[in-house]
Order: C-alpha cells, then structure tokens, then sequence
C-alpha cells in the first residue's frame, strides 16, 4: 500500500548563506553598507513571510528493477540508468515535492513590474531556497519516522530532467503525488507552475549495523 | 473506568501495560504489509493468545489492537466504511483475553495524515474521525482510552477532544519524541504535557521514541509540571534493519532495570514499546509488584504555550510582554487586508513584536466588515505556524474564542475573563474545556469599580467560579485594571493596590494594559513608563504593549533587573550590548559631501530615495545636466560594474545602482542638449524566454538592465515561440535577439530561432543566457555570445552593439 502525505506549512527555513550565494553575495568580499544590509534583512524577512511552504510526500514499494528501469507496485515503471542506480539498494522509492506558494511568485513579478527589482530578486533567491528547503524538512520528517523502522532516505535525491530521467516524469510524479491538492498545476512541458516548486525522488534504505 | 475512578486508582496504584503487539503478530504469521487489523480478525486466536500472554506476564491492561483502525487508514486497504465494525469487535478480543479482572485500553494513533495548520487535514475532520473509532470500541467494552506514538500535538489534541466529547471514559495521551526532545511537528515534553493536561488527559507520558534511558530524560523533564500520574512505553532500545527486519538491541533485564526511576519520576503507568515482548514486561511486574506511584508535585506556575514553545510567568521572572499590534483598530492597511482575506500585515507584526521582546502575541481582529470568527481561525493558523509564541485570543464573542481555542494546538491565553455573571456563565466552561489560561478582569455589571477593595472582592468571586471548574491561581492571571489618571489621580494607586494584594496576599500573577493611564495628558510615553516602573515594582507579571516602544522595553529591562528577576543581570547586558551596537554603527559620509559629489555615490550606493534631491540640487549650484552624467553618473556605473565583477557588490547592489541611474536620466533627459541624447540609445534589443520555458526572472533582471543602460527593449515574455521572436525583432529591426531558457530540455528550442532566423535572413546579432547554458552551448548553437548574469548581458550587449554600429533606438 501506498499513500500521500500532505503539509499545509512546513517548518522550512531556508539557509540564509545559500539565499546570499543565489544573490551573488560572496563572504568576506562582499560588503555592504547599513541601509543595504537592512534593505536584504528586511527583504529576507518579508520573503519568507511571502513564502508558505507546502510540501507532500509518498512511499512507493519497487517490485521490480533491470540496470536501466526500476517498476513500482502499481506496475509504473521509470526508465532511467541513473536512477536505477541510484535506487539500486532500495525496496522503497520516496516522492516528493515542496513548493514556496503562490502569493511570494505573484509578489517577485509584481516587485519587478513597479520598479523594485532589487527587492524582486531577493524574493525569487528566498523562495527559490525556501522550496528546497521544504524538501529537506520533509527528508527530515521522514528520517525521523523511518529511524522506527531502521530505516533511512537515501542522501541524494533525483528529479526529472536530470542525467537521462526525461522531464516528462514530472506528469507522472504530479499525479502520483496529486499535485492539484497543492494548487499546482503542469505546463504542457512539463514545468511546474508557480515555478517557486520542486519535485524529487529518493529512496529508503536499512541502518546498517 | 471513568476519569474520577481512574484518579482515584492511579494514587494507590502503579498500572503495568502491555508490550508490543505489531512485532509479536510477526513473528506469530502476519505477513508484511497486510492491515494488521484485519489479518488479526481473521486469526483472533492469535492476538487473543498474544495479550493472555501479556496477562499472565502481569500486565494489568492491554491495548486494542487498534492502532490503525482510524477511517484513514483503513481507507489505505479499502475497509474504511467498516471502521466501527471492526474496532468494535478488536475490543470484544482484547476484552476475552483479558477476562473481567483485567483492562482494556482503546487504542487511539495517528492517522498517517497531518491535521491543519501544519497539515491539510480540517481539524474537525480529524476529530470525527477519531469519534468514529471512540464509538467502535466503546461498543466493545473498553475500560479507558489511550492515544498513542502521536507525532503531532495538533492531532493528539484532536483524538483527546474526540474522546471527551464521546464520553466520561479515562483518557491518557503518549507523545512520541526523536533523539533531539521533539515531536515529529516540534513540540518538546513539556510543552506537549501542559497543553494536554490543560486540555483534559488524564495521564500524558512517552511511547515508543527510543530506549528508556532517553525515554527518562523525556519524562523528568515533564516531571516538574505534571499535575497527572505519567505514562512510559519505551522501545527494547534502539531498532536496526536486519536481513530486512526491524530489530531492537536490548535485552529483557537490562530493559527491566529502568523501571525504578521511572516510577521515581512520577510514572504511574508502565509498559513497553516496540521490541518488547511478555518477557519485557514479566521484567517490569519483578520491578514495581509492592511499588506505590509517587504522587505529582508539580511548580504552582503560570504557563501557557503554542505547539513549539511554552512561556512561563511569575513575579520571580522576568515580565512578560503580551503584544498588543496585531489588532486592526486603527490600522488602515491591516484593515484593508483583513477585508480582503490577507494576512501579510499580521504575520509582519508578530515577527517584529517577537524581535522586539514579546513573549505572547495578542490577536483582536475585531471590526466591521470582515466574519471574524472566519478571519481569527486563518490568523490563528497561520501564526501557529509561523511564530513560535504563544497567542493571547481576545474577543468579546464567545462563539469567536471558542473557535479559535478549539483549533489552537497549545494552550492559550484568553483575553478577557471579567466577574459579569453572564459572562461567567458562558466563558469558564468554554475555557476549562480547551485547558485555556485567561485573564481575569475584575469589573461587573455595574462596571469598573473604582476602589481596589471593590476589585478584590470581584477577584475573589471570579476564583471561588473558577474553582469549581479545577482551576488554580496560577491558571489565570488578573488585569489590575488601568484607568486614566487626568480624570482621578488616585486611579494609578488603586491598580497599584490590587497589583501588591495579588502578588503578596492572594498569590496569583497580574497584567495591565498600560496606554490607558495616560489617556488625555501630553508626553504620554512618560507617563506610561513611570507606571509600567512603579508596576513591576509592586509584583506585576505580564504588560500588554507595544514592544517597538524603545522606552518601554528599556524600563522592562531595568525593572527586572531592580526586581531581581533577572539573575546577574545577564539578559539586561544582552539588551543593552545589541542597542549599543545598533547605535554605533558605523554611517555613510555621502551626507557630508557637496550634493554634486554625492551624485557619484548616490548611484553607487543604488540611493533612489535622494537622488532626485541630489539633481536638484547640484543643478542649482550650477553643474551641468551633461556634466552631471558624463562627471558623476556613467563614471559611478562603471565602478558599480568593476563592483560587481570583483564581486564586492551583489546583484541587488547592481540593480539598486542601475535603477538610481535610470531615475536620474529621467529627470535629466529633457535637460540635455539635443545632440548629448544620443549618448544613451545604444541599440533595440528583443528578449524572450524561448518556447515551453516559464521561468524569467532573469531574463526581467536583463530587459530591466539594458534599459538601465540605454538600450531600448521589447520583453516578449515567457514560453514565447520561435515566430514570434523572429516577427518581432524583423518589425523593429532588432539590433540584438537575447533568448533565455532555464531547462535542459527547452534551451534546444534556442537553436530552433537561430536556425529560423537564419533562414529568414534576419540580421540581428544572438546572446543567450540561462542557468544551464554555457559558452560552450552558445557557440554550439551559433548565437553570438553568451552572457552568465545580467551585468555580463549588458557588456555583451554593448560589444555586439559595437560591432554592427552604434544607431538611434526607436521607442518599445
């Protein structure tokens, strides 16, 4: 059996050196002056305030595995060398996906369009990080609840369109997910809109001894 | 067993529990992914056998096999509609196994889903649901209820109202905390007993989480406030994946060992978790046969929290401010918001308040035009996720507070409890039975008694009610009162008095809200300063204010400090070393320069707010508009480049700067002689973000910086097809195509304008960019350059402008 875990806020607090890289700040070289360290304090707090991130997940059995495909329960199967390797010790496969929300998206366009592009861009670095930050809470929470079983996720993670898992996964992903749930939608290539969202794979593997 | 009965046995007698029943049905057959409830109905020998065992082992109760007879998750093997049915007939199993002498616990655990705020679950869905399995298994005879492995207070809270509201039954609550002391959503221990106790549990403790040596450091921390005997079901230590089993590392005796100082710390119910076994807990009857529970002995302390934090108060603490902003009188844009179903305002002053020193937070929505039971449950589930203080719910609707405190995942402050009788009536029941602290206002119906004495007699009435519901005086905390002193200078006094007989005669904790004071006097900063001064001096605990008030949080932080409630004065030389560092920060020197000098540094400072101050000025004093850009602003840009390039100034810094110049050619464009214009037009420019691609911030940040610099642009957007690309850079005869794309899987669609191009004979020159394109990929391609960032758009974008001559740009 499989079933999908929905969170409405996720405690996800996103690293603020990594908001800074996305910025082109670089430490010990960049330097700003008061009013320029305010105006990005300021623009970061009122970013993640912008920002409510949700995230889902699910646990899905792998019944069946070849070094270029791994085949779920449901008898889906995922075409990718990489992948499958990657999932190579796994009996589980773990999706999920994390989105920053609409309202912090709407705001960046709409700070662009009246001419405080400055403060545009730190909302799109934040949500951007706040968005992978919900995929950590939710690896997070999952170790936490896997720990019971001796159990824990995979370090890395895989998303469509990476290596050679084509971008068309994300169809399956959404729906397996039932992203709709989120108030995402899918464009007919396969982005994910508002963009501020992320999708990922991983899988579950024992604590050894 | 009901919950008197049940009191009445836990001070006399240890209780012994069972051990694990999932792990045991393994290893009598149960496969691996089946619904164990079900598969247990089909072999009812098997779990019957199990709990006998347990029996004989000396558990005194045993648990339903119920821990995934909810709707939801029986729904994930397609038996949900069956969700009475079969916990029903669970119970009548455990109920033969056990026979007449021995206890049935319903078993209540999580759903697998998470309830709002932090999951998508509607809160009274979540209770329903567990009021459909407390039906089930009431059928089934069961003696009491316990709520089980909860991850999340907010769905602990849920399956414990769903209980109470079912019936008179016992009901115990066990958390689940991992290695770090908090629950899967955040909670630690105590925070996690406080709400729960508050909220009615009749036992509140640990299960499964990890062996019992960190289980007891989970239950001494909840020791000091527990005013209930606590439960422990600890793990046979700690699990490890085994040729594809869960096995735990701890053996019987060893697990055995621990009992001791768990009944030491005040369990009065004990068994184990997962891992364990009859052996187990033969090991825990050795232990604790003769034993009698020691008795709470809990701190008589004010306590109130959200899901992550609990605040204490009392007058040997430091006082606690309650923020008094989240409130729409007489906030137009929170107003506005309000209306139209936002919260952004609200969000941002509770993150100042926090920052500024509020411990609690004060939510009023109440004003015309808006639901506002509707609006304070949004709020209120935001804040919880958001903010880790505690909320103060203040309404004058019962219907608003009851809402609002039903949904809250902690235990809340109620604002206002007075001593009108009507509203006696209808607000202590409601407050008792969400466990909510409040505060105790102390006027009648004949309004706000203007002696002291008048108010201490109210106090008391209110307390002697508020008995008969269980609460203590250091459940509510009393309003002392503030009246204005320009219209009866004694006013101050008479607060003062009820203050001191409440710190020093009654014993309970006090607040004032202070702005009232002093209503209609000038300089009232003054005035409410003093009070708040004098106030802490006579014992006060709690101040509603705005914690923005420099002055305000000063005297807080001196008060305690005077009131020794701030030990070595630590938390007053924190406050005090980070104003100082506020107040010696270094400052710019643009001011001191001459306004036509600042020019230079306005743009490079990216100083939007002054520049046009700075133009008109320096214009006045006779620089140039052409002197102006070719002396101070391009010479600016470029350094704010170099910047840039040596990664000194980020890209905020860049577009800041850029924006200043833009707004400074603005207002000196129509100053320029004709012939300096056409320093500024450099070339037309069409940007797209190529077919199939959504993503464009960065191709914005480029269109924003090529006119920054001069070039004239035509943004055609996002996903834009080829066509319409080349149709527009044809129809204005671009001198530059710049294409975007984020995707490895849309950046191809870049080649396809190329080549379309190319075959239309358009003569545009190409730049492309985006975070997966490359030099490499550009050549590739055929474009004409690649540019990694904006500031690199805008070179490339002069160097092909070079190349194919410099021309007039026409208007977008």
């Amino acid at each position: 059996m499989s079933s999908v875990t929905y969170i409405e806020h996720l405690p996800a607090v996103p690293k603020r050196r990594r908001i800074l890289n996305r910025l082109g700040y670089q430490e010990q070289m960049t330097v700003l002056d008061n009013e320029q360290a305010r105006f990005l304090d300021q623009g970061i707090k009122q970013g993640l305030l912008l920002c409510q991130v949700q995230g889902v997940f699910g646990r899905f059995k792998i019944s069946k595995r070849s070094p270029e495909t791994v085949e779920l329960d449901s008898g889906l199967i995922f075409k990718s060398r990489q992948l499958a390797r990657m999932l190579v010790s796994s009996d589980e496969m773990v999706l999920m996906a994390s989105t920053a929300g609409k309202e912090v998206t709407n705001r960046i366009s709409f700070e662009i369009a009246q001419g405080n592009p400055a403060l545009g861009v730190i909302f799109d670095a934040v949500a951007s990080q706040a968005a992978d930050a919900g995929l950590d809470s939710i690896s997070k929470m999952l170790n936490t609840l896997l720990a019971k079983e001796g159990k824990r996720l995979l370090r890395r993670r895989f998303s469509p369109g990476y290596g050679d898992l084509s971008l068309c996964y994300q169809r399956i992903l959404f729906d397996l997910l039932k992203l709709e749930k989120l108030e995402l939608n899918l464009t007919e290539t396969f982005m994910i809109v508002p963009e501020k969202s992320v999708l990922a794979i991983t899988g579950i593997q024992g604590i050894k001894p | 067993m009901n919950k008197k009965e049940f009191k009445e046995y836990m001070r006399e007698h240890v209780l012994v529990l069972d051990g694990a029943t999932g792990t045991e049905l393994q290893k009598r057959g149960m496969p691996l992914g089946v619904c164990p409830e079900q598969w247990v109905l089909d072999n009812p020998g098997v779990l019957v056998a199990i709990q006998k065992e347990y029996r004989d082992a000396g558990s005194d109760v045993v648990y339903t096999c119920t821990f995934g007879g909810n709707r939801i998750k029986l729904a994930e093997f397609g038996l949900g509609d069956k969700t009475r049915e079969i916990n029903q007939c669970l119970a009548e199993l455990s109920r033969k196994a056990m026979g007449k002498d021995g206890l049935v616990a319903g078993d209540l655990a999580p759903t697998g889903q998470f309830i709002k705020p932090f999951g998508n679950v509607p809160f009274e869905d979540a209770v329903d649901v567990y009021k459909e399995q407390v039906r089930g298994l009431l059928d089934g005879g069961v003696d009491f209820f316990v709520i089980e492995t909860m991850m999340d207070i907010q769905e602990a809270r849920a399956a414990l109202l769903a209980v109470k509201e079912s019936c008179d039954l016992a009901v115990c609550v066990s958390m689940t905390f991992d290695q770090a002391g908090k629950t899967l959503t955040g909670t630690d221990p105590v925070t996690a007993l406080i709400t729960l106790q508050a909220l009615g549990a009749d036992a509140v403790g640990c299960n499964c989480s990890t062996g019992p040596q960190d289980m007891l450091n989970i239950i001494s921390a909840m020791r000091p406030y527990a005013r209930i005997p606590l439960l422990a079901k600890p793990n046979a230590g700690l699990p490890k994946l085994i040729d594809g089993k869960t096995v735990f590392d701890m053996m019987p005796d060893k697990f055995g060992s621990f009992m001791l100082s768990f009944i030491s710390q005040g369990v009065g119910l004990i068994g184990g978790c997962c891992g364990t076994s009859p052996e187990y807990i033969k090991q825990i009857r050795s232990q604790v046969t003769r034993m009698k529970p020691v008795p709470p002995d809990p701190k008589r302390i004010f306590a109130v929290n959200s899901a992550r934090k609990t605040v204490f108060a009392g007058s040997d603490r430091p006082l606690v401010v309650i923020g008094e902003r989240i409130n729409p009188t007489g906030k137009q844009k929170m107003q506005e918001e309000l209306k139209e179903g936002k919260t952004l305002e609200v969000k941002k002053f509770a993150q100042e308040q926090i920052e500024k020193g509020a411990s609690i937070l004060d939510v009023n929505v109440g004003m015309p035009g808006i639901n506002e039971r509707d609006t304070m449950i949004k709020i209120v589930e935001q804040l919880s996720a958001i903010a880790e203080a505690p909320l103060c719910l203040d309404s004058a609707s019962p219907e608003v507070l009851e809402a609002a405190l039903r949904m809250y995942p902690g235990r809340a402050l109620i604002n206002s409890i007075s001593g009108e009788k009507s509203k006696l009536k209808k607000l202590l029941p409601l407050a008792a039975k969400y466990g909510a602290a409040f505060i105790l206002l102390p006027l009648s119906e004949k309004g706000v008694p203007e002696t002291a004495e008048e108010r201490i007699q109210i106090i008391e009435n209110v307390f002697a009610e508020a008995q008969k519901f269980g609460y203590q005086k250091h459940d509510f905390v009393v309003d002392g009162l503030v009246m204005t002193v320009s219209s009866d200078q004694k006013a101050a006094q008479e607060t003062l008095k009820v203050i001191s007989w409440c710190t020093n005669m009654f014993g309970c904790n006090t607040v004032v809200g202070l702005s009232n004071v002093s209503f209609g006097l000038p300089e009232r900063g003054w005035i409410n300063a003093t009070f708040l001064a004098m106030a802490a001096g006579h014992g006060l605990t709690m101040v509603i204010a705005n914690p923005s008030n420099d002055m305000l949080m000063r005297i807080k932080m001196a008060s305690d400090v005077l009131t020794s409630r701030d030990p070595n004065s630590m938390r007053y030389i924190g406050f005090c070393w980070e104003n100082k560092e506020e107040a010696e920060r270094p400052r710019t020197h643009k001011r001191v320069l001459k306004p036509a000098e600042q020019l230079y540094d306005a743009v490079l400072m990216g100083d939007r707010d002054n520049i046009r101050t700075l133009l008109d000025a320096a214009l006045r004093e006779g620089l140039s508009a052409s002197d102006a850009v070719e002396q101070r602003l391009i010479p600016a840009i470029m350094q704010v480049g170099i910047l840039y390039e040596k990664k000194i100034y980020y890209l905020p810094q860049l577009i800041q700067s850029a924006e200043t110049l833009k707004d400074a050619f603005e207002i000196l464009e129509p100053l320029l002689a004709p012939g300096k214009k056409s320093g500024r037009k450099k070339a037309i420019v069409v940007l797209a973000t190529v077919k199939g691609d959504i993503h464009d911030i960065g191709k914005n940040i480029v269109a924003l910086m090529l006119r920054n610099y001069g070039f004239t642009v035509h943004d055609l957007g996002k996903d834009v097809p080829a066509e319409e690309i080349i149709r527009k850079a044809t129809e204005t005869k671009a001198d530059i195509v710049g294409l975007s794309a984020l995707m490895t899987t849309t950046m191809v669609e870049m080649k396809q304008v190329i080549d379309h191009a190319r075959k239309s004979n358009l003569g545009s020159r190409f730049m492309v960019g985006g975070a997966v394109v490359n030099e490499h990929y550009a050549k590739e391609i055929g474009a004409d350059g690649y540019a990694k960032d904006a500031h690199a758009a805008v070179k490339l974008a002069e160097s092909l402008a070079k190349n194919t001559g410099d021309k007039q740009g026409g208007s977008e």
